[in-house]
């Protein structure tokens, strides 16, 4: 096995500052409720940084399974936050998979990425402001480019992900067909249910993270379905799409607004460390809300027409352009597909170890 | 308040553990003066209510009583027991003491010790002395060894049937008895305030004292001891013999989330001490030990822990995160094995001991002597490669555990530094 001697270092870059203070007597593992037989961490994942063992790390699953509830980073007796560490190994991990090299460029250079969406929010609010012709249909077809560049982008993250997590290691194109096994890895994605198999659940975390998928999710929905055209229409208070977007900008903020709150005083193990791109995150998030909130009772209280909404308007399509093209792939949203395919993956290893897994054969693979 | 006792003397000793006794000795055979203050009824310190000592296993009150008997015989030693120092004023070169002698409601130079109170008296309490193990009395000696002999009656729980009273041949009870000022002038001080156990409660995951099975070392000693509370090792909940028994270790040391980042040096010897006691007391038990890293660093340490390897101790390389029990208060351990594939693992014993470490027993800062506490409260040496004995206060010495953990023959030896700096200092007075 090759050994990468800057290893630690490199880790370190994306945050874990502490974690040469470990002494390496597996507390972190023992305390975690979520380390299991097949997949125990983080312990075994500290030593491998610490050793260089760099393709452990690169085809580790074990940090998408961390829900970072604290428990490790608050009982260790070196102080050495291993929960932070696992935070660091995702944003390594999404640095590793990501094939633009984007990502690594801006986690490690602070405040970078955020200097940058300020400078495309600019620009891109003055582009908007200053297309002459018909911008309700404009925003129309990029609310519709969204997604086909999202899709692009996360297609190559997964096929990252799966090539490091499982062709290379395993050598070889292997994945599971059971039913039981895909089932599992949707339940994951949707429910998120290991978040309450911390110890101590965080209600508050857990409430807060769902409010802010949900909202997220819907306002996901009804800009790639194109629900609003508030410079065409009039939307009524209480109309189905109007409760939606309600709902949706309500939980955006409320459940952004606890976070950011939480990050501010932090208030728990998870959100004492704050990388720039995690408040990029957080903050970009809350505008998206507020700004739609704002658009849509512009245009239940004055109409299409008013002048205010036609502002308001653009800057929340030039919100929504910037977090798409610079947040979205290169942050830690992404993770809303790891989790699950780390579950997914976790069956194929295990399969894969037991011989029954189902295997592509092709020349090159090895 | 009772008249104001004086007393002068050459040296003041605060504690009267082993590192008390042994400098208190070492100073009155060289023609010193002495007077001793301890807080508990009796003399001899933790290590009276030991049970053996590692690496030798010899008993710890046949090294202890015979010291405690010197002190308490030596002409030139006063001993103050049951009794506070309040503080202690530098003026010039003498230090002036103010020590209340708490009131054991008995005439002290009347009681002849027959123990015939503590015989009538009807109320039993929790006793201390056996970690909370054994039951005593409300009026009672403190435990058969003690030193005085004088029984000490606890108000609190007094019901005052006036049985004890009725029954003393030498109508010695003082229900009504106060608290009684002394004051000791003397030319040194040798602080010898020793140490606690890190509290049951340190650590959360580790249940917070309430898990009746997960013991302290200390209540290990009064089981392992020859005359201890059960005479047998049994354990708390239920009383059964423990087939199963395992030690945690670290459990109070070089923990930071606990605030004891340091190691207290003793434990893993302790703990190894008490699995070869209880082999040999339970010998068909499973007796475990889950360690970080062993710390045999004292001559013979390293042999004593062989052997209990070779005797058959498991020592298992994990640190326990988290100590649950099952219905029938079995603790259970939390741990990550690490020989292997490494996995966590719950394990179930039948008995826990937490081996606790070593805190400040008395912050000495408190009686302002210009001595400095470290970081973590120890006494701090004015410079310790020059003497392990001197602190930054003139006149001012430390022995024992108050500068920081040590075992017993690290803290004989430097009592008897102590005693010598203290000696020296006050001839060139």
């Amino acid at each position: 096995m090759k050994v990468n001697p800057e290893l630690i270092d490199e880790i370190k870059k994306y945050g874990a500052f502490d974690i040469s203070a470990c002494f390496n007597c597996g507390n972190c593992t023992a305390v975690c409720p979520l380390s299991k037989e097949d997949s125990s961490f983080p312990r075994k994942l500290i030593r491998a940084g610490h050793v260089g063992m760099e393709d452990k790390i690169s085809s580790a699953i074990e940090p998408w399974h961390c829900y970072y509830c604290g428990e490790c980073s608050a009982t260790c007796p070196r102080e050495a936050q291993p929960g932070e560490y696992m935070m660091a190994l995702r944003r390594y991990l999404i640095a590793k998979y990501d094939i633009t090299g984007l990502s690594k460029i801006f986690y490690k250079n602070g405040w970078l990425q955020t200097w940058l969406a300020l400078g495309m929010l600019a620009a891109f609010y003055w582009l908007y402001s200053s297309y002459t012709g018909d911008f309700g249909a404009l925003a129309g077809k990029i609310e519709l480019a969204f997604p086909v560049y999202v899709t692009i982008a996360l297609g190559g993250y997964v096929l990252n992900m799966y090539r490091y997590a499982i062709v290379k290691p395993l050598g070889g194109i292997k994945a599971s067909l059971k039913p039981a096994h895909i089932y599992e890895t949707l339940v994951h994605g949707f429910t998120q249910k290991n978040f309450n198999g911390c110890e101590e659940t965080d209600w508050t975390r857990w409430i807060a993270h769902l409010l802010v998928m949900s909202g997220y999710v819907l306002t996901l929905l009804i800009s790639n379905l194109h629900l609003l055209s508030p410079l065409d229409k009039h939307y009524g208070a209480f109309g189905p799409v109007s409760l939606l977007v309600w709902y949706a900008g309500l939980a955006i903020l409320v459940g952004g607004g606890i976070m950011s709150l939480r990050r501010m005083f932090k208030s728990a193990e998870s959100s004492k460390f704050s990388h720039p791109s995690d408040w990029l995150f957080v903050v970009t998030m809350f505008l998206i809300g507020a700004s739609l909130l704002f658009t849509h009772y512009l245009n239940v209280a004055y109409g299409p027409q008013d002048p205010l909404l036609a502002k308001v308007y653009r800057l929340n399509i030039a919100i929504e352009t910037v977090w798409i093209l610079l947040i979205v792939p290169f942050t830690k949203w992404i993770h809303i597909f790891f989790r699950p395919l780390a579950v997914y993956f976790q069956h194929v290893k295990k399969e894969a170890e037991a011989g029954t897994a189902f295997t592509l054969n092709i020349g090159a693979a090895k | 308040m009772r008249e104001l006792e004086k007393i002068e003397v050459d040296t003041l000793v605060v504690g009267s553990g082993i590192a008390g006794l042994q400098s208190a000795l070492d100073l009155a055979d060289q023609g010193f003066s002495v007077a001793i203050v301890e807080k508990a009824p009796s003399i001899g310190g933790k290590m009276i209510s030991l049970s053996k000592v590692f690496p030798t296993l010899d008993c710890a009150s046949c090294i202890t009583t015979p010291r405690m008997a010197s002190v308490s015989h030596h002409p030139r030693i006063k001993t103050l027991t049951y009794s506070t120092v309040d503080a202690i004023k530098r003026e010039g070169k003498t230090f002036t003491a103010s020590v209340t002698r708490k009131p054991r409601y008995i005439d002290e130079k009347e009681c002849i010790s027959c123990k015939r109170c503590e015989e009538v008296c009807p109320v039993y309490l929790p006793d201390e002395y056996e970690q909370g193990l054994g039951a005593k009395k409300t009026i009672s000696i403190p435990f058969t060894n003690a030193i005085p002999q004088l029984p000490v009656m606890h108000p609190e729980h007094c019901i005052r049937c006036g049985a004890c009273a009725r029954a003393c041949p030498k109508d010695c009870i003082e229900f009504l008895q106060e608290p009684a000022p002394v004051e000791i002038k003397a030319k040194a001080v040798i602080l010898a305030t020793g140490y606690e156990t890190t509290p049951m409660t340190a650590k959360k995951q580790y249940g917070l004292g309430k898990l009746p099975n997960v013991i302290s070392p200390m209540a290990a000693e009064r089981l392992l001891a020859p005359h201890g509370p059960y005479g047998r090792v049994l354990r708390p909940s239920d009383g059964m013999v423990p087939g199963s028994i395992a030690y945690v270790q670290c459990a109070g040391s070089r923990d930071k989330s606990i605030g004891v980042p340091y190691c207290s040096r003793v434990c893993c010897m302790y703990a190894i001490k008490q699995a070869i006691l209880l082999s040999g007391s339970l010998p068909i038990a499973d007796i475990t030990i889950y360690y970080m890293d062993i710390r045999a660093f004292g001559k013979g340490y390293e042999q004593f822990y062989n052997n209990a390897r070779a005797m058959g101790i498991n020592f298992v390389k994990a640190k326990v995160a988290r100590i649950t029990e099952d219905g029938k208060h079995n603790p259970i351990l939390r741990i990550e094995r690490q020989e292997g594939d490494s996995a966590p693992a719950e394990l179930k014993h039948e008995l826990v001991v937490l081996s606790q470490g070593l805190v400040p027993g008395y912050d000495v800062s408190r009686l302002r002597l210009d001595t400095e506490n470290n970081e973590f409260g120890f006494v701090k040496l004015s410079d310790e490669t020059v003497s392990s004995a001197v602190t930054t206060g003139a006149g001012v010495f430390a022995a024992g555990v108050v500068k920081g953990p040590r075992d017993i023959p690290d803290s004989v030896v430097d009592a008897g530094s102590a005693a010598m700096e203290a000696a020296n200092y006050i001839r060139k007075l």
